[in-house]
């Protein structure tokens, strides 16, 4: 085998100071094949993850493309996790001449990788070659197409299958005509059925009913999901037929050369297989305990990767599931309880091989386990339960126990997915954390959330409240500091309420009190004006005053003042005077000259 | 009183919770099992009802983050960050998020427990701590006016002064916050990036490009398809779409 291209992952989209983690390459077995050959192309994808994604073919009509299986590689190195996956697929030219397999991608949602495109040189076959002249001397031409020249037959090498069992599908093309161009083939659709390709395509020569036809076969191989009814759609094909016939469909290289003749004119015709059923049996009862669904033929080992250890260090212990039967379904065994040991994480790898049209290969777990501590150290078997579909019975392995010698630990080893013992934790901080369980924001929040809340109006209260009080603090201040002023303003709405008052008392017929009342109102008044106390002073005393408080007080606002304060003093004095009427026009005289005077005093201040 | 301002600030709470913890178990067994999509949906749901609550802007970014959409992650972690600055799993995420994109939280030569301080409140908090400030300084304030010349009245008035020095704390505080790499701010949400013109149109020629999950500030956003977005770092400016950057 000789390998002719070699090609390195190209990183586009990446941070510059990041190195690329995701690469991709892709190589072919050779880079010269016979039209009726095939080419395996390996496809290799590595990240520092523990999967990585699945390259992206693009859409080739230069080749058929079958996958051929997949081996995957994870390794720890330093605390790093790199994984590396290889795919294979057989790929079968159909056009004579110079090939190119188009770039292939891969891309994980941050980085993408792409291969350069590989050429192949697709030549004739020798023994095609040596054939193909004689008969391309036969005319074809005006045949007439029936049901007999050109079919399609599907069948499968089982009627009945238990859930998993491998079931072969066959889907062979006839034609015993020439056909001009690429058939167009289109997979059946399958229903309680997992396919997986067998390639490459098998063509030949058969002689069916006496009458010779050129055929093609493609293979698939068919996991049943659940008991029940499958079902396998038709398959179809869509070929053209030209009205002058040209190639020989007993050319073995006939369904390649009608796919290089690219102007080829004739009547499209589709030919589809029928419909297939299968029956798919429930797994009987009784599974033992630990069957996970796996079915199929199998061995099961288990290995370390080190006998002897210190406690403390990683140890690679794997289990290695190996034989026939869909592995991808196959499920990591359940470790017994392990005192000795810490697991860690597990991993698998898995190695599709289709060797012989069955589906098979090996899956590997691996675990991590961390000895606790010193002494001889045993992993017990691991019990692997799977159902045989050859025999009709569940099968239980166990692996060997293995025996470690684990060493004290050395406090200087650390290791990436745990501290020796005594040391401090150490945070490796690989990923994002978990999502949170919480339904709420929070007390603070919430509170923050409701005081924000609040109409902006709200907040002018404490502002309007806090000038109140101030405006409060002041008048009291200015009260203490002006107390006569206030009288002087007071002076009018208490002589007011004291006729009111008077009025009051003469209804009730105590004509004294209500002189008393007028009497010590007048008083007031007079004192609040002044400045003074009035009632200490005579009335010419007083007189006088006021008339120095008040200059612009008239003669007669004066002479109105002493008539009213001898005709009170009277009253009050000699109460048998008092007469109800007399106090009633002495009130409404009090009510009138306090009229005037607010008029008259309003000159000076106190 | 008391029994009063207790009504006015829990009233607002009623719709506080919105969903209920059956409907955030069920989304976070969606986002155990791998089911990132679904997740999303229903925390984008909870995001929509509860714009308030980080957790459902953390949760979303965690769903994003598990579909290699780091951009948006980044988005949905800042918004929660600026809900709830000081819950270490948001710090811790939004932190992670960031450096994927070559990006730190943590500006360089600041000292980490600064840094913390600076956001131990986040903007609403500290808005919600002037406002209560200010009610309480002009309460005392007040009483201490109303009990002019009484003992208790100076008390009252001392206790008024700081509380209206913290009031106004606060609002320094709130104003310096106006300055952090969020305020403002928008994140580069396009897969791969989006491109900056020179102008707020296709006809205008591009002048830079500014990778997904890029902090930027948002300038201007009068326009209605462009924003006018600014690469503090690098002391370029330019315009670009608002489905391609989504304001925090």
């Amino acid at each position: 085998m000789t390998r002719l291209k070699f090609a390195l992952a190209l990183a586009l989209a990446v941070l510059p100071q990041r190195a690329a983690a995701l690469t991709i390459s892709a190589q072919t077995d050779r880079s010269t094949v016979e039209i009726n050959g095939n080419i395996y192309l390996t496809v290799q994808v590595s990240g520092d993850s523990a999967s990585v994604p699945e390259p992206k073919f693009p859409n080739m009509q230069n080749f058929n493309s079958y996958s051929s299986g997949r081996s995957q590689n994870i390794s720890f190195i330093n605390g790093k996790i790199s994984t590396s996956v290889t795919f294979t697929y057989i790929l079968s030219p159909r056009f004579l001449g110079l090939q190119k397999i188009p770039s292939i991608t891969v891309f994980d949602g941050k980085e993408k990788a792409v291969t350069p495109e590989i050429e192949i040189t697709v030549t004739r076959a020798a023994q095609a070659a040596r054939q193909a002249a004689p008969r391309q001397a036969e005319p074809a031409a005006g045949q007439v197409l029936g049901e007999a020249e050109i079919f399609l037959k599907a069948e499968t090498d089982k009627k009945t299958a238990y859930p998993g069992e491998q079931i072969n599908l066959s889907i062979k093309f006839y034609t015993s005509v020439p056909l001009t161009s690429n058939p167009q083939y289109m997979q059946p659709v399958f229903k309680n059925l997992i396919p997986e390709d067998l390639p490459p395509v098998r063509a030949g020569e058969t002689t069916l009913n006496g009458q010779r036809y050129a055929f093609s076969e493609i293979k698939t191989a068919l996991f049943a999901l659940t008991p029940g009814t499958a079902e396998i759609k038709p398959a179809s094909v869509l070929v053209q037929v030209p009205a002058n016939e040209t190639l020989d469909p007993f050319d073995p290289n006939f369904f390649q050369k009608f796919m290089s003749m690219s102007n080829a004119q004739g009547r499209s015709r589709e030919f589809a297989s029928e419909a297939l059923t299968l029956e798919i049996k429930p797994l009987p009862p009784g599974a033992p305990a630990g069957f996970s669904g796996a079915v199929g033929s199998y061995s099961v080992a288990a290995a370390a990767d080190r006998l002897d250890a210190k406690a403390g260090e990683a140890i690679n212990f794997s289990i290695t599931v190996a034989g026939h039967g869909n592995l991808k379904t196959v499920t990591a065994p359940r470790l017994p309880e392990l005192q000795d040991f810490k697991v860690f994480d597990t991993m698998s790898s898995l190695d599709i091989k289709k060797d012989g049209d069955a589906i098979g290969g090996k899956k590997t777990f691996t675990y991590i386990l961390v000895p606790r501590a010193p002494g001889k150290k045993t992993v017990p078997p691991v019990n692997f339960v799977f159902f045989e579909p050859r025999t009709g019975r569940y099968r239980e392995l166990q692996t060997a126990p293995l025996t470690i010698s684990v060493q004290k630990g050395d406090q200087e080893i650390n290791n990436v997915y745990f501290n020796a013992p005594g040391s401090a934790p150490k945070v490796t901080a690989s990923d994002i954390r978990y999502v949170s369980e919480k339904a709420r924001a929070g007390f603070l929040a919430d509170c923050a959330a409701g005081i924000t809340a609040l109409p902006l109006w709200l907040h002018v209260l404490p502002a309007a409240l806090t000038l109140a009080a101030f405006w409060l603090a002041r008048l009291n201040r200015f009260k203490l500091a002006n107390p006569m002023l206030f009288r002087f303003k007071r002076a009018k709405s208490l002589a007011s309420e004291a006729i009111e008052n008077t009025q009051a008392l003469l209804k009730a017929g105590k004509t004294e009190d209500a002189v008393s009342v007028l009497y010590d109102s007048f008083m007031a008044y007079l004192s609040d004006k002044c400045g003074v106390k009035v009632s200490a002073l005579t009335i010419k005393k007083a007189s006088e005053l006021i008339k120095v408080r008040f200059p612009g007080a008239s003669p007669r606002a004066m002479e109105e003042i002493r008539e009213l304060w001898t005709a009170l003093e009277r009253r009050h004095f000699s109460p048998s005077a008092a007469g109800p009427e007399g106090v009633t026009d002495l009130a409404t005289k009090y009510s009138l000259l306090i009229e005037l005077l607010e008029k008259e005093l309003r000159g000076g201040r106190p | 009183m008391k029994k009063l301002i207790l009504l006015l600030l829990l009233t607002p709470f009623a719709w506080a919770a919105a969903y209920d913890r059956g409907e955030l178990a069920e989304l976070n067994d969606l986002y155990k099992n791998d089911r990132f999509e679904e997740a999303l949906e229903g925390y984008s749901r909870i995001t929509a009802q509860e714009p308030a609550n980080p957790w459902g802007w953390y949760n979303a970014g965690n769903a994003l983050f598990r579909l290699n959409r780091t951009g948006p992650a980044v988005f949905y972690y800042a918004k929660a960050f600026r809900l709830n600055p000081r819950h270490p799993d948001i710090r811790f995420n939004l932190e992670y998020a960031l450096r994927q994109t070559g990006q730190t939280l943590l500006p360089e030569g600041l000292p980490r427990t600064l840094h913390y301080i600076y956001y131990f409140l986040s903007d609403i908090e500290i808005t919600a701590a002037a406002i209560f400030l200010f009610w309480l300084a002009c309460l005392a304030g007040a009483a201490g006016f109303l009990l002019d010349g009484a003992p208790a009245g100076a008390a009252a008035v001392r206790t008024a002064v700081i509380l209206g020095a913290l009031c106004l704390g606060s609002l320094a505080w709130l104003g310096a916050r106006q300055n952090s790499p969020f305020a403002g701010a928008g994140v580069i949400t396009k897969a791969g990036g989006a491109r900056l013109l020179s102008g707020p149109g296709d006809n205008f020629k591009a002048c830079a490009s500014a990778p997904e999950g890029l902090l930027v500030k948002v300038l201007d956003s009068i326009d209605d398809d462009y924003y006018e977005i600014g690469l503090t770092k690098e002391g370029v400016k330019g315009w670009a779409l608002k489905k391609e950057v989504e304001k925090i």
